[in-house]
């Protein structure tokens, strides 16, 4: 760690989804490091808008499949591997990819900074965001489902636009996300493939919103929600299937409802969250920026959130921060041995609960789609606006 | 910007051309005499002679038109007007402007007003409010903005209105599998038409600007880029070519309102990738010329398609009167 870093007066100001920050990790980051940070959650656009066109208004961003508008608008400046801790893991763990099924938005091919300044896979000294977790997404459905259909009807995206309990789905209402889950539940729904689930084409596009305007004018389709804490909610009042993060189906099994988290058999929306450092950041803010992030490559927040389902991009870090109970539930894939906490500490997975999906290789290996923006978005933003406009 | 009606132009050309002495006091000017020589039609000039005199720049003689006020002018001095510089041909643009009939004056303004809101979202555009803001009729406006739709620019909607945007990759995949075509033949064609004085300076600007890695400003940027894509294409002896390359120049936008309202990124690129073509074209080398410039056409594209993404998620920072956001 650099001395500057912890030069009185230097305040950190870090930026990122309420679900990244929950207090645990922020009260441990305070605490653990040398210098004052101001830890600011944003959930909306205004966050992405700000990194991209005022970089001096932030010196961290946590990222979540952004990375290539932000290196667009150089709003973010190329992290030095050399200077975090086990840097050179990283260039390792490109070449192998694990848990990084290619596809447009996959992390490890558009990392490292390339001669010419663009992002590519060829391992440099620098990349333009430090990895840190990862995961897969997918639907929740409730127990009582099992009313309708057999219990070994395969799970599939086409429930989100099944007739059978047509009032009673919901889709998160963020046109990223959505608009991917939506296309996943059309190719099944529709029985067709498109070419690129992540970068859709404008008839492509038409044809999934087209469905979902039909859908919502029929009474089907009517529910979208913003977040985790929103989408549990939706769930605890009679949703029957909708589109679910995982920190809200560990909320739900804290509270005890009969949520099941699916693994379709269409695979999964995968994700990555990055740590980004501000094209504006130089001198001792720089240097406890590097600080940050060396923080969190170490292991203990990425631990934490493994707790809520994430996985430590790099879980060789987190595994001395779980119990031996922990990591075989939430990496091994194994039956809860113990009742299992949340981030918080209060007891949420029950003793002999198992994943679906299976361990983390396994889950991140179902990966369909990733996170990301598509070349349309002007347009895609158009259709969804549509949709979802009451 | 606000258009002016036509006498007004003409007025304010020939205010001009008396300041600066091009039409000397005494010179007489006659209605038709200066039609003929403005290439325009009589009742504006009238008007504007009539405007001039109201301002006390030229004075009635008797039955022969006007002459121009000033130290000794005493007697009407009859020139022939042809040989006298009355001001547009020291400009092609308003030159051209007074001209074109009243569409055409006004299409351009309306093409870059449009092309500046749609990457950022949809719009509804008012015929009456395009009449109102550039004072003119309606059935000009419906002309402007069927030329647009006839370019893909615009399109109707159900309800018959109007519509523009959003400026969608596919619209720039199309426009760049047209332009890489055109363009090239358009500035190979330039070879020999523009002075190699010129050509080295473009070049050298180009060059400066890559050595000296000091950040530049959307003006300079813009003055690159114009230099390759607007001059250079203007100095290709294919008019056709040339009106056919700027309809599908529509991309240039994007970098333009990124390079506003983000900042100036990846210029070192732009500025190699200009450098090369020039290179090709001073030592007269039509293929490498066409070939340097698809390779910059291409990787321009690929900046654009990134940084249509990056404007996508703003709102249009100022929209012309005439246009209202939909989505």
């Amino acid at each position: 760690m650099s001395s500057g870093a912890g030069s009185p007066g230097t305040v950190l100001r870090v930026m990122g989804r309420s679900e990244i920050l929950p207090e645990p990790v922020q009260q441990r980051a305070c605490a653990e490091l040398p210098f004052a940070i101001d830890f600011e959650l944003s959930d909306s656009i205004d966050g992405l808008q700000r990194v991209v066109s005022r970089p001096d208004s932030f010196d961290v961003y946590h990222q979540w499949h952004t990375g290539d508008l932000m290196w667009t608008a150089r709003g973010i400046q190329a992290i030095e591997l050399d200077r975090i801790v086990g840097g050179r893991e990283i260039a390792v763990a490109a070449r192998t990819k694990i848990g990084d099924r290619g596809g447009n938005g996959a992390i490890f091919d558009k990392l490292f900074v390339q001669p010419n300044g663009t992002l590519g896979p060829a391992a440099t000294n620098r990349i333009a965001m430090l990895p840190s977790l990862h995961g897969v997404d997918s639907f929740a459905f409730h127990a009582d489902i099992y009313k309708y259909i057999d219990p070994d009807e395969p799970q599939s995206w086409s429930w989100l636009f099944d007739r059978r309990w047509a009032a009673r789905t919901a889709i998160l209402s963020d046109p990223v996300l959505g608009m991917i889950e939506a296309s996943l539940a059309t190719e099944a729904h529709e029985r067709i493939t498109f070419a690129n689930v992540g970068n859709l084409t404008i008839d492509e596009i038409d044809l999934v919103a087209d469905l979902l305007v039909r859908l919502k004018r029929l009474g089907r389709l009517r529910r979208t929600w913003r977040n985790y804490q929103e989408a549990a909610m939706l769930m605890q009042r009679g949703v029957l299937v909708q589109s679910m993060f995982y920190p809200g189906y560990v909320l739900l099994q804290r509270k005890g409802l009969p949520v099941i988290m699916s693994d379709p058999i269409e695979g999964m929306r995968g994700w990555h969250l990055d740590l980004c450092i501000s094209s504006a950041a130089t001198g001792h803010v720089l240097d406890a920026a590097y600080a940050y992030l060396n923080w969190w490559h170490a292991g203990w927040p990425a631990a934490c959130l493994s707790r809520q389902g994430y996985y430590a991009t790099f879980p060789d870090q987190v595994r001395q921060h779980l119990t031996n109970e922990e990591w075989g539930y939430w990496y091994g894939g194994e039956p809860a041995a113990c009742h299992l906490p949340d981030p918080t500490g209060r007891p949420a997975v029950p003793i002999g609960h198992r994943r679906a999906g299976g361990s983390h290789r396994e889950r991140m290996s179902r990966v369909r789609v990733w996170n990301t923006f598509m070349d349309e978005h002007n347009y895609l933003m158009r259709r969804w606006r549509e949709f979802v406009t009451p | 910007m606000k258009h002016r009606p036509y006498f007004k132009i003409v007025e304010d050309v020939l205010a001009l051309s008396i300041a600066e002495g091009r039409l000397p006091a005494g010179t007489q000017l006659m209605a038709s005499a200066l039609a003929k020589r403005l290439n325009v039609s009589r009742p504006p000039v009238t008007r504007a002679l009539k405007e001039l005199e109201d301002r006390g720049l030229i004075e009635p003689i008797d039955g022969h038109g006007y002459m121009v006020c000033g130290e000794g002018a005493t007697t009407p001095l009859r020139r022939n007007l042809h040989e006298l510089d009355v001001g547009f041909d020291l400009n092609q643009t308003r030159d051209e402007a007074l001209v074109a009939p009243s569409w055409e004056r006004i299409l351009e303004s309306v093409e870059t007003d449009i092309l500046n809101c749609t990457p950022f979202g949809t719009f509804m555009i008012s015929e009456t409010e395009l009449g109102r803001h550039f004072d003119v009729g309606r059935s000009v406006a419906r002309e402007v903005l069927s030329r647009l739709h006839g370019r893909r620019m615009i399109r109707k909607d159900r309800q018959s209105h109007w519509i523009a945007g959003p400026l969608s990759a596919r619209m720039l995949n199309e426009g760049q599998e047209m332009r890489r075509q055109l363009e090239p033949l358009a500035v190979a064609g330039a070879i020999g038409q523009i002075p190699r004085v010129d050509l080295l300076a473009m070049r050298e600007t180009a060059r400066a600007a890559l050595n000296d890695g000091v950040a530049l400003s959307p003006e300079q940027m813009e003055a690159i880029e114009y230099a390759l894509h607007g001059a250079c294409v203007n100095a290709s002896p294919n008019r056709l070519l040339n009106d056919m390359v700027k309809t599908v120049q529509f991309s240039g936008i994007v970098n333009r309102l990124f390079a506003a309202h983000i900042g100036v990124h990846d210029a070192a690129a732009v500025l190699a990738e200009h450098r090369l073509v020039y290179d090709h074209m001073l030592i007269g080398d039509r293929g490498g010329t066409e070939a340097a410039l698809r390779f910059h056409l291409d990787a321009d594209h690929e900046r654009s398609i990134s940084r249509l993404k990056v404007l996508s998620i703003f709102d249009a920072p100022e929209l012309a009167p005439y246009l209202t956001r939909i989505y």
